[in-house]
């Protein structure tokens, strides 16, 4: 790449004020060359994703329902009316009020037992760093049905494993999933489990990425292992953080499996979540109602992660 | 099992649905006034040679992967036919309706859940059955699951319907030698197993959860209630007999006759190690009771009819064969439906399936006739209901099964869960 294009590109980057007034610049050949071989790409993405993004947006105001697909444009618009319905709806309120509780508490517990899983392998075990990198990370590639079986019989409450245990220390435990107090934490207790290994391996890359010399630095001026860890390791992996926080805030947001193959969002609704109930009214055929309720999730998703984006920036 | 709601990955529906809305709204199709509102005429009927053509059949689990060699001897009486069926599985069965029902892509002839009916019927789909086709001799609550707003789309192919399980001997012990008939004799031997033949819980009623309106509503359809007016436009759900039904229901759970903290699926076992010695459900629990227990548990499987309040009434589910309008050999796909529902088919798919014909004059066979418990579940049919085939049914029953959760888990008083699910049904609406 020639000097010139570097400059031109640098330019760009911080345009001042207003785009140049030159106006339009006939395509060179290499700009052409490239939106060339980009437009297979442009095609299907705005075939297979822009394009039923937006048509889901339409469709979220009108009253669109599943018989309706082979007649798209006879359908009427309806306002806000699924809006509405949606937020008025007491099983979305508290499919809503379920999700929050699951990120609010499953977010951090992931991300504590990623980072920490991480500390351990990066200064404890290195000899057997792969092994126990293999063992953490595999339950996020293993098929949640299989996953399911296993929980199902950790949380059952006669001949479970967890309540045997809890019986070996004179601890008489809950029905789990069938509990409305403890569904839930069974439920966070099991993605937990299954996603933290890959925030673990993100946060063991930045660890790495870590030069030793900084925490030799930190340990010359007499600054202990917590010392080191809280003023010189946790600031400088804070891109890190932001990274997994913002993904596993996202995944969690769209909190979906755990309670359709566990619970089916009982008992009493209290599992169920946005993306389930949502998911139960594209099956009823309510397309208009459920790309609403699609929506409103996107947008809270958009919300909390404009918010972490702020807190966690770098200053 | 009858009632299947699609269990495919979310992002499928999502996805595929929106894709397709994106693909027509592309291709700018448009279709004005066939939306199924008006009840269309059967315009077809049945000639009388023989079947000719190909023929694509779809059919569910194992009766898909039974109904081959069934059709062997269609193949034979009609030459120059073939029948080729394609099995589903059910979990991804409604789907592939819906998706094959907006594409177009549907095969000639299909087994359908007989809930399905209203919603394919609504997204006009099915061929009315044509007319002269005899129909007297299913059983008349099967019948009813396939006509939707008045007209019949297809044949009901087999049935099912439920009655009270129970333990021999464990009622023996209970005191109790003959079974009872009424509301009050049902609470007592109930009781009876928990006080002297020392169950956990009386009886097995399902608190809530997915398709659990099926136990609920022969309750209420026993005591007079209905789910809707006579043409199937209002719900009916808030009638004081649904409450009556309810509050039977209900009491089972207040008295701790029935358990709300059973683990889902274990009814066999509990069945088995007397835990739970009494269960409402369909035929096909017998052989897996039987399974579990081995043959001595078998002679001690003991059923009897719903209890009577002003009827006895039970629910009838099963499926029903269809032919599709898009169909292009429909007079033959007819002629294979006809062929069904002969006695003598009937029989032989019970043989080979274990499926119970929805033919009467079938029972009489001497493979049926004399088993120990089938003749219970005939007398049974004889009266039992289907649901109303709506096009909203399955989104009205899991707001059924969602307000019966609460009266059974959490104390709601059964005059406020049937105005919850009158005030949801209504909200929903029936679709039509």
């Amino acid at each position: 790449m020639s000097t010139a294009t570097l400059q031109e590109k640098s330019a760009r980057v911080r345009p001042p004020g207003r785009p140049s007034a030159r106006g339009r610049r006939p395509l060179d050949r290499q700009t052409l060359a490239a939106w060339i071989l980009a437009l297979p790409f442009v095609l299907l993405f705005l075939a297979f994703s822009a394009g039923p993004v937006i048509g889901s947006l339409g469709m979220s105001f009108t009253d669109i329902k599943q018989r309706d697909l082979r007649t798209p444009f006879a359908v009427n618009g309806v306002g806000i009316e699924n809006y509405v319905k949606a937020l008025s709806d007491e099983t979305f309120r508290r499919a809503a009020l379920n999700t929050a509780y699951f990120v609010v508490v499953g977010v951090p517990l992931t991300l504590v037992a990623a980072l920490g899983a991480a500390v351990l392998l990066d200064r404890g075990v290195k000899k057997f760093q792969s092994l126990f990198k293999v063992a953490y990370y595999l339950p996020v590639v293993t098929s949640i049905v299989a996953i399911a079986v296993i929980w199902r019989f950790v949380l059952s409450p006669d001949a479970g494993l967890l309540n045997t245990v809890l019986g070996w220390v004179g601890i008489d435990g809950p029905n789990w999933l069938a509990s409305k107090t403890w569904a839930m934490p069974s439920l966070i207790a099991m993605a937990v489990w299954r996603n933290f290994g890959s925030a673990m391996i993100i946060f063991l890359a930045g660890l790495q990425g870590i030069p030793q010399s900084v925490e030799e630095a930190g340990q010359l001026d007499g600054a202990g292992s917590w010392q080191r860890f809280r003023y010189l390791i946790l600031p400088l992996l804070r891109p890190t953080v932001l990274f997994t926080s913002v993904v596993t805030g996202i995944g969690y947001l769209q909190f979906f499996e755990e309670p359709f193959v566990m619970t089916q969002g009982g008992p009493l609704n209290s599992t169920v979540s946005v993306s389930m109930y949502t998911y139960q009214q594209f099956g009823f055929g309510n397309y208009g109602l459920a790309t609403a309720m699609s929506y409103l999730l996107f947008v809270v998703i958009a919300v909390v992660t404009f918010i972490q984006f702020r807190l966690l920036r770098e200053k | 099992m009858f009632t299947q709601t699609n269990r495919v990955r979310r992002r499928l529906v999502t996805g595929g649905a929106l894709l397709t809305a994106t693909a027509l709204a592309l291709a700018g199709c448009g279709r004005s006034e066939d939306s199924g509102a008006a009840a269309p005429e059967s315009t077809t009927s049945v000639g009388s040679g023989p079947a000719t053509g190909d023929l694509t059949v779809w059919a569910m689990g194992t009766e898909g992967e039974n109904l081959p060699q069934l059709t062997k001897a269609f193949e034979q009486a009609n030459p120059g036919t073939k029948v080729t069926v394609t099995p589903i599985p059910w979990d991804a069965a409604h789907n592939k309706f819906t998706t094959a029902i907006t594409a177009q892509s549907l095969p000639d002839a299909a087994m359908v859940g007989t809930t399905w009916m209203g919603e394919f019927a609504g997204l006009d789909a099915l061929d009315p059955t044509p007319n002269g086709f005899d129909t007297a001799g299913f059983f008349p609550g099967a019948l009813d699951t396939t006509k939707v707003g008045g007209v019949g789309y297809g044949v009901p192919w087999y049935v099912e319907t439920r009655v009270v399980y129970y333990r021999k001997d464990l009622a023996a012990k209970a005191g109790i030698t003959t079974p009872p008939t009424d509301w009050d004799g049902l609470k007592a031997m109930a009781k009876a197993m928990q006080d002297k033949a020392g169950a956990k819980y009386g009886i097995n009623l399902q608190p809530g959860g997915q398709g659990s309106w099926q136990t609920v509503m022969p309750f209420a359809w026993s005591a007079g209630a209905s789910i809707t007016s006579d043409d199937d436009k209002q719900f009916t759900l808030d009638s004081p007999e649904m409450q009556e039904g309810l509050k039977y229901y209900q009491s089972f759970f207040t008295e701790k006759v029935a358990g709300t903290d059973l683990p889902p699926n274990q009814t066999e076992a509990q069945f088995v190690s007397g835990q739970v010695p009494m269960f409402i459900s369909g035929p096909w629990m017998a052989g897996s009771i039987a399974k579990l227990g081995g043959d001595k548990m078998k002679a001690n499987i003991g059923v009897f009819e719903l209890p009577k309040n002003k009827t006895s009434t039970s629910f009838v589910g099963g499926s029903n064969f269809v032919v599709f309008k898009a169909s292009k050999n429909k007079d033959s796909a007819w002629k294979l439906v006809q062929w069904l529902s002969e006695a003598k088919t009937q029989t032989e798919w019970y043989k080979l399936s274990t499926d119970l014909p929805a033919v009467q004059s079938a029972w009489q066979d001497p493979s049926i006739a004399s088993d120990p418990l089938l003749p219970v579940f005939g007398k049974q049919l004889e009266t039992a209901k289907a649901p109303p085939a709506i096009v909203n049914w399955e989104q009205v029953a899991t707001a059924f099964d969602a307000e019966v959760e609460k009266m059974a888990k959490a104390g709601q008083s059964p005059a406020d869960t049937a105005k919850a699910i009158q005030t949801k049904a209504t909200s929903i609406g029936t679709g039509s």
